[in-house]
């Protein structure tokens, strides 16, 4: 079978220097991969280049089999969606209202949401635990509830692949490992395909199927967690000494910055 | 949870719902209007004029008919372009200070509308072809100016509309200054927004554009709902983000560079209407653009009734109305609601 997304030597740049170079690796169904790497590293422009925002010069990005160009940005919204990494908001929607966003791809130009619409967009607050906010505003919710609102919306767009862009930056630590315990239940539980970009190593690490390692737009390292979360692995790409070891409690690898 | 019942935010049944209090408020509005002047005309009267004409005084009649009439509809037509204007640029650029004439998109069509003037252009289609090519000019001129490498800078933009505002209203200045002594008060008059030189056959050319324009904008409405999210998400959840924005920003040049060559400059009105919409049903441009099209008809009728009427026989430039009546609303506004915009 086909996996969901496929990077096939994908390379692109800016303009300037290459920002990826022969990236290669698949994202199967059920699967969550988490992208590590330093700042400007080109875990971003991954990202992007996933959601068809960007058209690799090199290389080509598969999408169920079928190129990723073929697709138009309707088609695409309806198998791939996209949780930003903060997102203001300039006018007072409702929770309701943002969600039923992610059924844009599904409705035409003078067309209401209907029965089904609601159906999947009541589905996607119940599965983000966000139903009790349905009537409020976007300005009322803290960063953990405004970015639970953000997956329930790409729930709602019913994609195959769910794209997070450090989804939990602007989180404490309580939010952190509850937005990873939604995404990894999301998509463990609903053959969905996640590609998560994250600066907390441990929290991808605990859990990711796989993990990606970029280096200035290069694949440094691929496989499974722990493999690829030692200590030699995370100071080359991240250019810092550090020690790894064994989370007592849960065997996870625990990084700890020397 | 299973007590918990989410209902449909918005239905195509409220939108004609809300639409249709507005339209009726509007008639209502409009035949008041009819009323209202140096010599009154009542009610049977003016509702006879409609339906049987002939029982009417031929005076009264001239009033209402060749007057009154032309200038309402004037009113009604630009206070739907200017509003409906206002509405898609504030989503457009997520800036509730956006509106076409803080962008300068007024004074850049009334400069085009100077300039056909003085080439002598014939003013049925001449003058508002140059008023629409000076509004696109000056959108033009705003978003190029406020481009950054991750698009228009909302702020910037404001600010560069101020700007390009601030020179084409020099240019008019420097023209009505050089020109004629006869000319110069007429000008100056429609600079502030004058209406009072109706005639029925400007609604013949401003109503087409004025309904193509709001269904074609109207088809954009979800496209808005998303852009007023952020165009990185609009894109993200489909919406062929520059394609929607180069379709809603001619559009809105076409509507206000028409209007402003009848009416000259009236501010506030895209300011006011479209906010107080948001302020009283939320963010959904699905139902917020036939009230604040509606809205802003009604509330220019009121203002227009009003320049005619509170100096009579004398008038006033609409203009002066819609500002003094929208300056001191605005700072309320803002000192009570905060700069958000919350429900």
């Amino acid at each position: 079978m086909d996996p969901v997304i496929r990077f096939n030597h994908v390379g692109f740049h800016y303009g300037g220097p290459w920002a990826l170079r022969d990236v290669e690796f698949t994202v199967g169904e059920g699967e969550l991969v988490g992208v590590l790497g330093a700042n400007g590293s080109g875990k971003t422009t991954l990202l992007k280049i996933a959601d068809g925002l960007l058209v690799p010069q090199k290389g080509e990005v598969f999408l169920k089999g079928r190129p990723l160009s073929i697709y138009s940005r309707a088609e695409l919204a309806r198998e791939v969606a996209m949780v930003p990494q903060e997102t203001h908001f300039h006018f007072a929607f409702s929770v309701l209202e943002v969600v039923l966003m992610g059924r844009f791809p599904y409705l035409g130009r003078f067309q209401f949401e209907g029965r089904r619409d609601m159906e999947v967009a009541r589905e996607a607050l119940a599965a983000t635990h966000s139903t009790e906010l349905a009537e409020r505003s976007i300005y009322e919710l803290s960063g953990g509830e405004k970015q639970r609102v953000l997956i329930a919306r790409a729930l709602a767009q019913e994609p195959s692949l769910i794209l997070l862009d450090e989804p939990t930056s602007f989180l404490d630590l309580k939010f952190k490992k509850e937005i990873f315990d939604l995404i990894s239940s999301l998509v463990h539980s609903r053959s969905l395909s996640g590609l998560v970009v994250s600066h907390d190593i441990e929290l991808a690490a605990a859990y990711c199927d796989k993990l990606v390692m970029l280096k200035h737009g290069r694949i440094a390292s691929m496989g499974s967690p722990e493999d690829i979360v030692t200590s030699q692995n995370i100071e080359d790409v991240y250019g810092c000494p550090v020690v790894v070891d064994e989370n007592p409690l849960t065997g996870a690898p625990r990084v700890s910055v020397v | 949870m299973d007590s918990h019942i989410i209902r449909r935010p918005l239905t195509p049944g409220r939108v004609l719902k809300v639409s249709s209090i507005l339209g009726v408020s509007l008639a209502v509005t409009v035949i008041i209007s009819l009323m209202l002047g140096t010599a009154n005309v009542s009610l049977e009267d003016v509702l006879r004029m409609f339906f049987h004409g002939s029982q009417v005084k031929e005076s009264a009649r001239l009033i209402v008919l060749k007057i009154r009439l032309p200038r309402i509809f004037l009113a009604g037509f630009t206070g739907f372009s200017l509003s409906l204007g206002g509405l898609v640029f504030q989503a457009l650029l997520r800036n509730p200070l956006a509106d076409p004439f803080v962008l300068g998109v007024s004074s850049g069509a009334a400069f085009g509308a100077v300039m056909g003037i003085i080439f002598g252009v014939g003013f049925s289609i001449g003058v508002p072809l140059f008023s629409f090519c000076g509004a696109l000019l000056t959108i033009y001129l705003v978003l190029t100016i406020s481009r950054r490498k991750m698009g228009v800078e909302s702020a910037t933009a404001i600010l560069a509309g101020v700007i390009v505002n601030a020179f084409f209203t020099a240019i008019i200045m420097f023209f009505i200054a050089t020109s004629s002594e006869d000319r110069l008060h007429s000008m100056l008059f429609w600079l502030y927004g004058d209406l009072s030189q109706s005639q029925i056959a400007y609604s013949g050319i401003i109503a087409p554009v004025a309904f193509f324009g709001f269904a074609l904008l109207y088809s954009f409405s979800r496209h808005l709902n998303l852009l007023a999210a952020g165009e990185e998400a609009a894109l993200h959840l489909g919406v062929n983000v520059e394609r929607a924005k180069f379709i809603c920003f001619i559009t809105v040049s076409l509507m206000v560079g028409l209007v402003v060559s009848f009416s000259g400059l009236i501010g506030f009105v895209g300011l006011i209407v479209p906010h107080l919409s948001r302020m009283i049903l939320g963010s959904d441009h699905r139902l917020l653009m036939p009230v604040s099209a509606l809205g802003g008809a009604l509330f220019l009728i009121v203002a227009d009734t009003a320049a005619r009427t509170v100096i009579s026989p004398s008038e006033l430039p609409v203009g002066v109305i819609t500002a003094f009546l929208g300056a001191p609303f605005f700072i309320y506004l803002l000192k009570t609601r905060g700069s958000r915009w919350t429900r």
